[in-house]
């Protein structure tokens, strides 16, 4: 019934191929779906957002007078991702992944790929979130960015493509075991076996954390840092502290004495080993970072250089995720590991060279322009879908800035069958795995799959009118 | 010792959680016996509106606050100011969503089930269906509150575990029952001297049933009402779970369960002031309170209530031993601006 009117459009549809037939690896599914009329549908989403809601599973929104808790809309087709396509995505994140933790040694050590003429100095130099003071500190393990989430899209030809690497904090994670939970409770009679589990993220999580704990205690006491209750991922940082059973704590909850943090008990204080922070860098210690910052711990970086408590992510690996930092990924991959890059990436044209600001300059219209250190669909320009004066202010801002512009064409997003007011409707998506760099790496197989419900946007994220779906990637 | 420490932050907002939910409990009780009142009150003719609200709004502190924002109050204003007026801090729906922010704060201590009735609750109180209801149907609004209150209660009986959680949780709850049950004694001292005589076992009678305490007046005192015995109940009673007596007894015994303490002895300055307080009430009765008069008496008494919560706070949050030498005297580690800290916690993201 509802497949029946299903358009796939001119660019890669995840559901059908080019001749309008269903995939193979989508068919069971498919079938299973077309048991159910619209409105059975609709009611069981209606119930579903319900539930969500009267559980708290929400983000909140800015830029209200008072943050307006919403629900993340969850679309109830299932985006499936076959076998094989996995594998290539899974070694193409590990490459990805073991390349940049690399980068970030060699950043914050030697230099030595400045110094052989990989990536311009001014590139290290000019990334917000490059911490010159950490030079020469050592972090455990070596490993910097312990979670990853790494933004996909598909080409037209259905080629997987990294958009951007999340070295930060990405959030997003709570959702996909959330709506695999929602997903098995409301339609079990989809599932016809074959779909990886996505739950031992939280278990895989915290060995993760428990990999990095300084000298090498075999006990340590793992906390979860969260900026608190008003900031829009606290739901994630409450579940995954529940989930790993540690305590989640706020600034004001440590403190740090002599070179260790302790958190502070009703039976008094205690030490703490890893943190696994939820707050960006600046936030973390008024005394080292932004010194108006009411979330951080003064004297915590002390402790982290003196080796006695652990961050993960490690400080300074925002300097990864720069969006000019991101064009030389390839590269990276090359100098490092001496292989060819597994996933390919949107091709980037960087406003400090020269010929690329005259290219940019000259194609606004037709192109994507990014801040280059802002997240969360923030500081964009989609030229296409851009006004004159849109495209004018981003032209100052890129003239005035040029390092902290970049520009990409912009990629058709593939599209996926969407219910939109009872119909299935194409609507772009991307994807966002999560990766765990501990004492092996974990690729969690399925992912983050964002949803752009407004027609022919490609804005997915949350904040932004974007919605959600399970990403069941199948064992054979 | 290991296995029943908790974060302090966590401790405090388990207090304040239970805290503000019996807060709101028993302000939807006050309006809703007030409500009745004065139903008859205007069929007898007596008084206008507003001077009925005024020991109302007095006795819970709220008086210069409603002034100042309403100078010329219409018809209705009080119980509006006290029931959904966001701007008044402690209103029932303000207390309501100050209870869901700390739930919100420790949603993984607390039970799925605590946090979906509250979180419930939240929602009607916050919604247009609530305002409506409110506008419809006054008493179901506040009976709606009420039992959700009083289920929220019952679901934390039954699912919570025993441990330092639930003591910090009981707390709260105890010590502001106890706070709420003396304010309810105090609407009678605030009423104006030359109100009408005739009306004031009619009030005692309302405050009875606003206390539920009714049915255990009558079975103790049978039917006539005398403010003696209404404070021999509410204050000093050991078995009514309401009365000051009761909640000071339940609170002592926990603060000795959470320090280790035999009751009786203490270990601390809260246990020294609720030990204090519980032994004045163990040794009195209504002649004391009359001699020294109702409201000076109760006025005492809440000042003291206050202390015993304060040194809560600086025992078990503030661990004043161990932190002060790293706050400088005077500035508590929270007293940043809220403001500022939620800009903040708002800006991370990716």
């Amino acid at each position: 019934m509802l497949l029946n009117d299903y358009k796939a459009a001119a660019l890669f549809d995840e559901l059908v191929d080019e001749k309008g037939k269903i995939r193979p690896y989508y068919q069971g599914v498919a079938d299973r779906l077309a048991g159910l009329s619209p409105e059975e549908l609709s009611q069981k989403i209606r119930s579903l957002e319900l539930l969500f809601l009267k559980q708290g599973i929400t983000f909140t929104v800015y830029g209200d007078d008072r943050g307006t808790e919403r629900v993340f809309p969850f679309d109830p087709f299932p985006r499936v991702v076959p076998a094989h396509e996995w594998e290539h995505i899974e070694a193409g994140l590990i490459q990805r992944i073991t390349a940049l933790n690399l980068f970030l040694y060699d950043v914050y050590h030697e230099q030595r790929i400045i110094k052989d003429g990989i990536i311009p100095t001014e590139v290290i130099h000019g990334a917000a979130h490059y911490r010159p003071e950490f030079v020469g500190v050592s972090v455990p393990k070596d490993a910097y960015i312990h979670v990853c989430g790494t933004d996909l899209i598909r080409d037209r030809d259905g080629r997987y493509l990294v958009l951007e690497d999340n070295g930060r904090c990405p959030s997003g994670v709570s959702y996909v075991l959330e709506n695999r939970t929602a997903m098995k409770r409301v339609f079990p009679h989809l599932f016809g076996g074959g779909v990886r589990a996505v739950d031992t993220y939280p278990s895989d999580l915290l060995a993760t954390l428990r990999h990095v704990a300084p000298h090498e205690n075999p006990n340590p006491n793992v906390v979860l840092l969260t900026p608190g209750v008003h900031n829009s991922a606290y739901f994630e940082h409450s579940f995954l502290a529940r989930q790993m059973s540690i305590e989640i704590v706020e600034g004001r909850d440590l403190i740090a004495l002599d070179g260790f943090v302790y958190m502070r008990t009703t039976r008094g204080l205690r030490q703490v080993d890893v943190i696994y922070r939820r707050i960006d860098d600046d936030f973390l210690d008024p005394q080292v970072f932004r010194k108006d910052s009411c979330l951080g711990v003064p004297g915590l970086v002390d402790a982290v250089r003196r080796g006695n408590v652990a961050l993960a992510n490690a400080i300074g690996t925002g300097v990864a995720d720069d969006k000019v930092t991101y064009a030389y990924v390839p590269d990276m991959i090359r100098y490092y590991l001496c292989q060819e890059p597994i996933l390919d990436q949107v091709p980037t044209y960087l406003a400090w060279r020269p010929d690329d600001m005259k290219y940019i300059l000259a194609n606004l219209p037709q192109l994507v322009v990014k801040a280059a250190n802002e997240s969360g669909g923030y500081g964009m320009l989609i030229g296409p879908m851009a006004t004159k004066a849109q495209i004018e202010e981003f032209r100052a801002k890129v003239v005035a800035h040029p390092r902290n512009y970049i520009a990409q064409p912009v990629v058709n997003f593939s599209q996926h069958p969407t219910l939109v007011d009872g119909q299935l409707e194409g609507r772009h998506v991307d994807l966002r795995p999560f990766v765990l760099w501990g004492d092996s790496v974990k690729v969690l197989p399925g992912g983050l799959t964002r949803v752009a419900l407004k027609k022919g946007s490609i804005v997915v994220n949350s904040s932004q009118g974007g919605g959600s779906k399970d990403t069941w990637v199948l064992a054979h | 010792m290991e296995g029943t420490m908790m974060l302090s932050r966590v401790a405090d907002h388990l207090y304040w959680m239970s805290r503000q939910m019996e807060r709101a409990e028993n302000l939807a009780r006050l309006v809703r016996v007030s409500e009745e009142m004065l139903l008859d009150d205007e069929t007898l003719g007596r008084g206008s509106a507003q001077e009925y609200w005024t020991p109302v709004l007095t006795a819970t502190a709220m008086e210069a606050s409603f002034r100042t924002l309403y100078p010329r109050p219409v018809q209705g204003a009080a119980a509006r100011y006290l029931t959904l007026d966001q701007r008044n801090p402690d209103s029932i729906v303000s207390c309501i969503c100050q209870a869901r922010e700390n739930a919100r704060s420790v949603r993984d201590k607390i039970s799925d089930e605590m946090w979906s009735e509250l979180n419930a609750l939240y929602m009607l109180v916050t919604s247009r269906e609530g305002a409506d209801l409110l506008e419809r149907s006054p008493q179901s609004f506040y009976d709606k509150v009420i039992t959700s209150s009083m289920l929220f209660d019952g679901i934390t009986e039954a699912t919570l575990t025993r441990d330092e959680g639930w003591n910090f949780l009981q707390l709260g709850r105890l010590l502001e029952r106890a706070d709420m049950t003396s304010r309810f004694l105090d609407i009678r001292s605030q009423a104006p001297a030359e109100a009408d005589a005739a009306v004031e076992p009619l009030q005692w009678g309302a405050i009875l049933r606003a206390c539920s305490a009714h049915a255990c007046y009558r079975r103790q005192f049978g039917g006539e009402i005398t403010i003696e015995r209404v404070v021999d109940l509410l204050l000093f009673s050991n078995e009514f779970p309401r009365s000051v007596r009761h909640c000071l007894r339940r609170a002592d015994e926990i603060l000795h369960d959470i320090s280790g303490t035999p009751t009786g002895r203490y270990s601390n300055a809260c246990e020294k002031i609720t030990g204090a307080l519980l032994a004045k009430l163990s040794f009195a009765g209504p002649p004391e309170v009359m001699a020294r008069g109702l409201h000076a008496y109760i006025d005492d008494l809440q000042k003291q209530l206050n202390t015993a919560g304060q040194t809560i706070f600086e025992t078990y949050v503030l661990l004043p031993g161990e932190v002060s030498r790293h706050f400088p005297r005077g500035s508590r580690p929270d007293t940043f601006s809220d403001w500022q800290r939620e800009q903040q916690q708002q800006q991370q993201q990716q």
